[in-house]
This record gives structure tokens, C-alpha cells and sequence, in this order.
């Protein structure tokens, strides 16, 4: 026996003691009321509120298709200030255009540190068949209330994990993250340094030319070149951006390529990319946004192309039936059809409009596949990048 | 569809997911409602880039095999949910000041290499071994119902005379060497509790737990946990709805009546909570019908400790960077007294678990990677005072320290090799678990609100009829396994009331 005799003269009460001395020590507390509020969730709250509501204060026109919106905080609706972020960040703006409620994101233009003052800026240009970007051009004004998420996405500069240089490849309204980096750069909220390969068509359709132009001037961490595809000017780089525009501008050693563009631009300087024989980590891109054409996939289910599916969805204890086009995802095919269904990133990515697929198959691009191991598993979907390809039932929790 | 329930559980964490899948499988209507879009609460995971990440477990206790479930795996084999875990190999590395220890699970192998590393302790780490087998058997007798306390002088005459002690004073009796008192201590981190006040009962049934029986950790992370429950309920008849808020509990003259969600009510006279009972009873419930004694037991209540992790997805194996072991314990000071009250400062706190999840999942990154990832249990007020502006650089400031001791208490190097990183700090775990300073565990084992304390009061407790609590707050204390165990009770307990009429 290896328990020592010494064991028993320890407490002899040590076992009874037990439930008196607990009812003595409750029997000694408040009958106060608990806290409401605690500082660290008041913390989580401020990073990432639920929702804000914010009015336009001023809007921009950059020639005739993209503009700027400045955001302020809506006191009367109870927003006091706007929530910080890291640059690169976007928000989702909740829409109601016709018949359809939606969701769309957009990277915040502006530094971080204009949020801390009361303002975001977004930077919405025209895009082919855009059905959000037209109605906030041709709709928003100055005055106009509109709620929008908390701030969110990964597309930021990581310290622990990037070069010192980001290298920034940009093409037509994907140059709002950089603009945004920039200038927490120029205002000593990011020590890193930016040297940003921006492509435009000419030099007359360069967005925001006069904005990084003044950011350079601010801060040596910022080298801007322009990249005209259609013109050769003096002072700017002609043609696409190959690897050997991206070696003639990277520094020593290490450094970052971040790319925020059209699918058509990721597609080109991914394969200009692919030349420089780097690590994967050392490339990292902004989101895909909502994908489209998924028919044109390699393995596309084929059989489902051009039909319409009934999408039953079922929310909590409510259920709506809707059309489901092949070609557009489900989480589409919901807000046509009025129902508010949870998402913020389009993409795939983060998650939110994480749903249970009870019943029906869907198609998934390889490419923005945002799933966990175990949602394969257990039946679990993101609808922002899920395609009908039979009639369905989805468990959604709808707003 | 209908308003009306034989089971309505709160919250889909550890706990309530069991409680539902345990009401389910018994065929009572069932509806569990969790106001976070996933199951699981802080068993999940999450993607960046190419890598899934285990945002919580380190090692599940008390699952065992297919073949040869422990209390865990039973649990999920009588519901239905069928999983894939893998076995953790070791017990532990463990770093105290110029000390480098590594430990096997199996009690003989563990002993000896104890022996090895402290000569002359054998027979004090025998005799810590004998004393928790008691343990382990009085806790059996005490959760199987009614206790006499004469027979338990006659069958458990130790644990009767340190059931209440602190691990420091058994120490001290058993003559324990100092260097092995602080091996054996190792997994005083997981609790946020030092030698002075753990309590032996909860200490040893644990250490125990991990070193006979071993460890395991599911295949495609927690998530694969929790979807397996939220399946079987469904499977059963049950009804899960995520991204759904309880907003109320609705109690009539001490009776629970139901729930209202998005201003509709909810019948059911039985209610399963797996919400912390300082929101339940904060915001939860209509003033006239919280009970004083539960304000009282809440007031008298330290919360739990939050945490503090870094994930890291690297760009090389394990072995190319030279890493051998799952779970690797370093104490930047040797005093572990010390190293608890530096929980409540994010800069002084230097005790660290770090783990490698390929070690005991070679499959789980893609290949030519691995995943490390790095935790400090805090607590949580410690970030009270940070700002949001000063929040991300705070996080990373202390990622890097975390990282860089690691570095050097082990000489591998892991910083240029960081292709995805993500921090999580005490109001990560606030904004997905809404707990009180994202605590992660219920409240703190105090010597007067200790395991046995909790258990054997549990019943006694009970303000309002219909209304029960499972999860880190209740009986079993912190973890996954005894999260697990707390649903399971409730929702046998459950199925007992309605049996009986109650």
C-alpha cells in the first residue's frame, strides 16, 4: 500500500465540511443584481456590432461611373460612432432594391484612421450587370440612411506573417483596399511599405489619382505605379502587369504580393505570379466576390445547366417556396425573393451564411469552396457560393 | 409546425447539443435553439487559407475507442453520433525552468519515467496514483444517487479525510519531491488553478483520466463534434435552429413555461439551459421570478478564466521544423503560484501550452504544412481596458511574444514559416460565446464551489421547477468531457421529470 498512514490525520471533516461550508459562503452573498454589461464583451460589441446605421454625407463623382460615399454614424437610429477596422476590411451593405433584400460588400476606401474621426468611404464603380453598384449610383444621395455590417475580412497586412513590402496588384474598383492601406500606412497605423502596381485602362481612368498622389507625397513607405493597358505616357508603365514589372519594382528579399481585381485580372497575374517561383504565403488575394458562370467549370454538373429548381427554405418554424435559376446561388435565388438570409462576404469565406442542406445537391466551384471538413460530412452549405442542381430544401435562419 | 415542446434547450454548446441529442433519441420532442450560426459553441473550427483550424480542444479525456468507449464515447454511441478520433500519443512535454520533461501515458510508464527524471519519488507518484483510484470510485458511488456516509468511511476512508484538500497539501503528506510536484502539475493550466487551492478530488480525477486511458482529437476538428450531435438530433426528430436567439425564459410561479424567440413564445415545461446562469439571470428572465438564492450563488462566484491562442498555419512538416510533440507545457517561471496570478495580466501571463495538431492528426493540413498553435488561459477582465484601436496590435504584440518564447524554450523555429495566422483574445471568445469577459469556462473552482461541492448540491440547487443547467457552470467543472457529461445528465434527468410525471 503506497498511501501513506499520515493520509488520516489530515481532516477527519475534510468530506462533511464540504456542503456546509458552501451554504456559509452563499448564505454570506448578495442578493444584488447581476451585471448587464461586461468590458470585455462591451469591447467585442465596439469591434464588431451587429449592425450600424449610417447616413451619406457627402458624395463624389469620379467621371461618369464610380462615385464616393462618406459615411457618418446615424445618432437618431443610435449609431455614435463607427466601428475601427484594419485596412483592407470591408463592410456589407444591406439593400432593398424592388422586390429583393440583399447584402453586398464593399472594401472601405478610406484609413482606419477616418473611422476613429466618424467616417467610412465607400468607392462604388460601374460594373457590367451589377445589379447592387447600379442602384446605389443612379439612388444614394446625400441624407440617405442605410445600415451596414460590422467590418470584416482577412484581406490585411499581418506583421507576424507578411513581408515587410507589400507588393499591391490592382485593377479597376479592387484599388479601394489599397487606397484604404495606403493611408493607414501615411498615418502610422501600419508599418509596412506599399509599393502598389495599379492598372488602368488610360490615364484619364485612373480612379483616385489625385487622392494616392497626395498619399505618396505624405509618405515614403508609398511607391504608386501606373500601369495604362490602352495609352503610353511619360511617368507611367505600359501594357499588363507581368513578373517582370513586379520584379523591376520589388525589393530585396522578401515581400508580399496582395492582388484585389477581376476575376479576369487574377487570372492573368496569377499566371504572371506563378513565374516568380514563390512560397504560397507570400500571395495572398482579396476576395473572389460573387461568382458567376458557374456553368463554365470543368465539373459542372452539366445536366443542371439552364433549368429553374424549387428551393424550399425553411426558417425556424416558417417556410417559403422559391424559384432556384441554375445559374445563380441560392443565397441569389433568396434575396429575389425578399427573404433576408444571413451573409456578408459572397465569396465563400467567412462563413456567415453557413446553412443545413436537408435535402437536394448543389454544385460548389473548387475555387471559393469555404467549407470545413465536416460540413461535407454533415449535409452544411454557404448558399453565396452554392448552385442548385436539384430541388432543394435549406435550413436558414432568416432575418 | 407548432409552438410546443417536450424539451427546449438553450444554447448549442458542449452541452446543450448532448442534453438535445439524449431528449431526442428518447423520442420527446425536442427543440435546441443557439443564437450563434454553428454548433458547438467553442467546439468548432475555422478556415484561413488552405488550413482548418481546432480553435479550442487540445485533448478530449474520457472518449476512449469504438471498441472500448469511456464515459464520453458512450454517451455518443447511445445518441447515435458516430465520429473519428485519434488517439494523442504522450501525455505531455513539459518545460520548467532548465527542466525538459516528456511524459507517456500509461500509468506504469509514467511512473517510471518519473522516477527516472526524480529519483526517490516513485513511491510519493504510487501513492498520488492509489489515492485517485479511491477518488475515482467515490465519485462513481457519490453520482450514482444516495449517499450514506457510513459506508462510504468504510469503503473510501482516504478520500473521506481529502476530498476537500488542496493538491498542495496531499503533496506535502505523500513527501513529493519538489521537481516532481511540478511535472505532476502540468495540467494545472487547463484550469487556471495553482497547487494552492485545485482540489485533489478534481485534480487526480483528471490527471488520471489522461494518463491511464490517454487522450483522442476528432479527425476534422471539433466541428465534427458538434455537427455529429446536431445530426442526431435532427435524425431523432428534433428541431436545431441556429442563428436564433432565446430573448427570455418564460417562469410562472417558480415553474418554467417556455421560451420566446424573436418575440413568439415557445411552450415547454422543461427547459435545458447551457447558457451561463450570469446572463440567464441578468437579462434572461422577468425580475419576480429570478430566485435569491440564485442571485446569491452567482454573486458568491468568481467566473471562469478566457483565453488567449494563436494559430498558426506553417508552410513545413512537423519534422522539417523539428517538432516531435503534440502538447508542450512551458512555464516561463518555475512558480506556478506565481504563474497563476499573472493570469490577469496579458503582459506578465508566460505560462503557454503549445501544440501540434499534425503529431497526433498527421492528415489534418495539406501536405508540406503543419498547424502549431499556441494558448495562454487569461482572464478575461485582464483586456478590459484595451481599446479597439489598440486591440489588433495588443493581439499581435502578445502573439509574438508567445511565439518567440516558444522559439526559444524549444530552439524550433516557427516565425518564418507562418503562412496564415489568426489571434484570438478574451473578446474573440466574448463575441462568439456572448459569455461574461468571454470566459470559456463556467465559474472558478474555489475551494468552496469545487467539484464535489457542486455535485453533491446539484439537486438541492434548484430554484425553479423544469428549468435545468448543464455545461462548464454546473457540476463537472471545465472541459469538453465534462461539458459532455453535464448535458448527458441533464437530458437524462430530463427524460426521468417527464417520465415521472414532475
Amino acid at each position: 500500500m503506497s498511501i501513506p498512514e499520515k493520509i488520516k490525520e489530515l481532516n477527519p471533516q475534510s468530506f462533511a465540511s464540504i456542503i456546509p461550508g458552501r451554504m456559509h459562503v452563499i448564505d454570506q452573498a448578495s442578493t444584488d443584481s447581476l451585471p448587464a454589461v461586461y468590458p470585455v464583451n462591451q469591447l467585442a460589441d465596439a469591434l464588431h456590432p451587429a449592425v450600424q446605421h449610417v447616413k451619406i454625407a457627402s458624395v463624389r463623382e469620379h467621371g461618369s461611373d464610380a462615385k464616393s460615399f462618406t459615411l457618418v454614424p446615424d445618432e437618431a437610429k443610435g449609431t455614435r460612432e463607427l466601428a475601427w477596422f484594419s485596412a483592407g476590411q470591408y463592410i456589407s451593405v444591406f439593400l432593398e432594391i424592388g422586390h429583393s433584400r440583399l447584402c453586398k460588400p464593399y472594401s472601405i476606401c478610406s484609413g482606419p484612421a477616418d473611422a476613429a474621426k466618424g467616417s467610412y468611404t465607400l468607392t462604388v464603380k460601374r460594373s457590367a450587370g451589377g445589379f447592387a453598384s447600379e442602384y446605389i449610383l443612379n439612388n444614394w444621395e446625400p441624407g440617405d440612411s442605410i445600415d451596414v455590417s460590422a467590418p470584416e475580412g482577412t484581406f490585411t497586412y499581418e506583421p507576424l506573417r507578411d513581408g515587410k513590402t507589400v507588393i499591391g496588384i490592382a485593377g479597376g474598383s479592387g484599388i479601394t483596399p489599397f487606397h484604404s492601406l495606403a493611408s493607414a500606412i501615411a498615418d502610422g497605423l501600419e508599418d509596412c511599405n506599399l509599393v502598389l502596381l495599379y492598372g488602368s485602362r488610360t490615364k484619364d481612368s485612373i480612379l483616385l489619382k489625385e487622392e494616392f498622389d497626395a498619399l505618396e507625397a505624405k509618405s515614403p513607405h508609398i511607391q504608386v505605379v501606373h500601369v495604362l493597358s490602352d495609352e503610353k505616357a511619360d511617368g507611367f508603365e505600359h501594357g499588363f502587369i507581368t513578373s517582370q514589372l513586379i520584379q523591376k519594382y520589388a525589393p530585396a528579399g522578401n515581400y508580399s504580393i496582395f492582388l484585389c481585381g477581376p476575376q479576369a485580372m487574377y487570372q492573368f497575374a496569377d499566371s504572371e505570379i506563378a513565374k516568380l517561383n514563390l512560397e504560397q504565403k507570400w500571395i495572398r488575394h482579396e476576395l473572389f466576390g460573387q461568382f458567376k458562370n458557374p456553368e463554365s467549370c470543368d465539373d459542372y454538373p452539366l445536366e443542371a445547366a439552364g433549368k429553374t429548381f424549387r428551393l424550399t427554405v425553411i426558417s425556424r418554424d416558417e417556410c417559403h417556396t422559391v424559384d432556384a435559376p441554375a445559374g445563380e446561388s441560392l443565397l441569389t435565388a433568396m434575396e429575389r425573393a425578399g427573404l433576408l438570409a444571413p451573409s456578408r462576404c459572397r465569396s465563400g469565406e467567412c462563413g456567415v451564411c453557413h446553412s443545413y442542406l436537408a435535402k437536394g445537391t448543389v454544385y460548389v466551384p473548387s475555387a471559393i469552396d469555404g467549407r470545413r471538413a465536416a460540413d461535407h460530412t454533415y449535409g452544411y452549405i454557404h448558399p453565396c457560393c452554392s448552385f442548385p442542381a436539384s430541388d432543394l430544401t435549406l435550413e436558414v435562419p432568416l432575418a | 409546425m407548432n409552438n410546443m415542446y417536450d424539451v427546449i434547450v438553450i444554447g448549442a454548446g458542449n452541452g446543450g447539443l448532448v442534453a438535445a441529442s439524449v431528449t431526442a433519441k428518447q423520442g420527446l420532442s425536442t427543440l435546441l435553439v443557439e443564437r450563434h450560426n454553428l454548433p458547438g459553441g467553442c467546439a468548432t473550427s475555422f478556415r484561413r487559407g488552405r488550413f482548418e483550424f481546432e480553435p479550442s480542444l487540445h485533448e478530449l479525456a474520457g472518449f476512449g475507442t469504438k471498441e472500448k468507449p469511456q464515459e464520453v464515447g458512450k454517451t455518443f454511441q447511445s445518441v447515435g453520433a458516430d465520429v473519428n478520433m485519434l488517439q494523442t500519443p504522450d501525455a505531455f512535454r513539459v518545460l520548467i525552468g532548465d527542466g525538459d520533461y516528456r511524459l507517456p501515458t500509461g500509468r506504469e510508464d509514467f511512473i517510471s519515467k518519473m522516477e527516472e527524471y526524480v529519483p526517490g519519488c516513485r513511491q510519493s507518484v504510487e501513492g498520488f496514483f492509489a489515492l485517485a483510484d479511491e477518488i475515482a470510485q467515490a465519485i462513481g458511488y457519490l453520482s450514482a444517487g444516495s449517499i450514506d456516509i457510513k459506508e462510504m468511511q468504510e469503503k473510501f476512508p482516504h478520500f473521506m479525510n481529502i476530498a476537500n484538500e488542496p493538491l498542495q497539501k496531499i503533496y506535502e503528506v505523500l513527501e513529493m519531491p519538489k521537481k516532481a510536484q511540478d511535472i505532476m502539475s502540468t495540467y494545472w493550466s487547463y484550469m487556471a488553478m495553482p497547487p494552492s487551492f485545485f482540489d485533489f478530488t478534481m485534480y487526480s480525477f483528471m490527471l488520471e483520466r489522461y494518463i491511464d486511458y490517454g487522450a483522442s482529437v476528432p479527425k476534422d476538428r471539433s466541428h465534427e463534434l458538434s455537427c455529429s450531435l446536431a445530426d442526431t438530433i435532427r435524425k431523432n426528430g428534433g428541431d436545431v435552429w441556429f442563428g436564433t436567439e432565446v430573448t427570455k425564459i418564460l417562469v410562472e410561479n417558480g415553474q418554467a413555461k417556455g421560451v420566446v424567440i424573436n418575440g413568439k413564445e415557445y411552450h415547454s415545461q422543461h427547459i435545458i439551459c447551457n447558457v451561463n446562469p450570469h446572463i440567464v439571470f441578468s437579462r434572461m428572465m422577468d425580475e419576480a421570478e429570478i430566485p435569491a438564492q440564485e442571485l446569491k450563488r452567482a454573486n458568491a462566484r468568481t467566473l471562469g478564466v478566457s483565453a488567449f491562442t494563436v494559430y498558426l498555419g506553417l508552410n513545413k512538416t512537423a519534422e522539417e521544423l523539428g517538432i516531435e510533440d503534440y502538447s508542450t507545457f512551458i512555464n516561463g517561471t518555475s512558480d506556478i503560484e506565481q504563474g497563476f496570478l499573472h493570469m490577469d495580466s496579458i503582459d506578465k501571463n508566460d505560462y503557454q501550452i503549445t501544440n501540434c495538431l499534425n503529431i497526433a492528426n498527421p492528415g489534418c493540413s495539406p501536405e508540406g504544412t503543419c498547424i502549431v498553435w499556441l494558448t495562454q488561459l487569461i482572464r478575461g477582465d485582464a483586456w478590459a481596458e484595451i481599446t479597439p484601436q489598440e486591440y489588433k496590435k495588443k493581439k499581435n504584440e502578445t502573439a509574438a511574444r508567445l511565439i518567440a518564447q516558444y522559439e526559444n524554450a524549444t530552439g524550433i523555429q516557427i516565425s518564418d514559416a507562418i503562412e496564415e495566422i489568426s489571434v484570438s483574445a478574451p473578446p474573440t471568445f466574448a463575441r462568439y460565446l456572448g459569455t461574461p469577459n468571454g470566459s470559456i469556462y463556467g465559474y472558478q473552482g474555489l475551494p468552496w464551489d469545487n467539484l464535489l461541492s457542486r455535485t453533491m448540491t446539484f439537486e438541492q440547487e434548484r430554484y425553479i421547477k423544469g428549468l435545468r443547467f448543464c455545461g462548464g457552470f454546473t457540476t463537472r467543472m471545465d472541459g469538453y468531457s465534462s461539458a459532455y457529461a453535464t448535458g448527458a445528465n441533464a437530458g437524462r434527468m430530463t427524460v426521468k421529470d417527464i417520465k415521472e410525471g414532475k
